[in-house]
């Protein structure tokens, strides 16, 4: 049986992908003009949570913002979420 | 309550929605960022805005490099509540920034609030402060035996009396 200390961080690591996917999900969903067509998906390598965005065509411009604007402050809030829990995310926009 | 200012009704209404919806985007953001941090909400008269402020043990990590993250968290939930309002909102979260010029504005506030108070024999309400800022007042007048310092109310509306002593 592993040391109780382990078993809570990985219980951190599964909340913490879950709830930065959840953020992405909730932020794509609010801004865009077709939330249902907002996919997201995680991928988790050991400390590194990848998050993929998928998106109707129409939305990529207001969820990505003029400059990627929003999606650059989307990754920075992510980096607090990594941060905390001692991983690292990386945020893709399809 | 009566109602004595019909007249500002609907701009009440609205900007307590804009505070409510604000609020609760800022605490959900916290939350699933994992953020320990308190938020209060602040009228501040000098600025001319509310302002959302955040404290807690995370503010140097909420901050950011140069600020970014802060800006983020503040982009992100104005472009949201545009959206859900649909109308321009300005949103203004602050992470610790104003702490010094409010600590010389809520002192002199303090002080001469008391003068006054002296001077009429009459309690005086102050406007609701976050913890922090009350404790500046009670700190600022703890030694100034002809008035005494109460804190009433809950939460964001905790707010100070200063009563005279007869």
């Amino acid at each position: 049986m592993p040391p109780e200390s382990e078993i809570e961080e990985k219980n951190i690591e599964v909340i913490s992908s879950e709830s930065m996917s959840e953020m992405v999900e909730y932020i794509a969903k609010a801004l865009s003009g077709k939330p249902e067509d907002v996919k997201v998906s995680t991928k988790q390598n050991d400390r590194q949570i990848t998050i993929t965005l998928e998106l109707h065509e129409d939305d990529k411009g207001k969820v990505i913002g003029k400059g990627g604007r929003v999606a650059q402050s989307i990754r920075s809030l992510l980096r607090v979420a990594a941060v905390k829990t001692n991983t690292r995310a990386i945020l893709e926009i399809k | 309550m009566d109602n004595v200012y019909p007249d500002n009704e609907s701009t009440k209404v609205r900007d307590a929605d804009e505070e409510k919806l604000i609020g609760q985007l800022l605490d959900y953001f916290l939350g699933a960022m994992g953020v320990v941090a308190d938020t209060f909400v602040r009228d501040d008269e000098e600025f001319g805005s509310l302002i959302f402020e955040i404290d807690g043990e995370d503010s140097g990590l909420l901050i950011g490099r140069r600020g970014e993250t802060l800006r983020s968290l503040q982009f992100i939930i104005r472009m949201i509540a545009r959206r859900q309002l649909d109308r321009p909102v300005d949103v203004f979260i602050d992470i610790q920034g104003y702490r010094d010029r409010r600590y010389r504005f809520v002192k002199n506030l303090a002080y001469r609030t008391a003068k006054k108070v002296i001077q009429l024999n009459e309690p005086i309400e102050l406007d609701p402060m976050p913890p922090n800022e009350r404790k500046i007042i009670h700190q600022s007048l703890s030694r100034d035996s002809r008035i005494l310092t109460e804190s009433k109310g809950k939460g964001n509306t905790r707010y100070i009396t200063i009563f005279p002593v007869r």
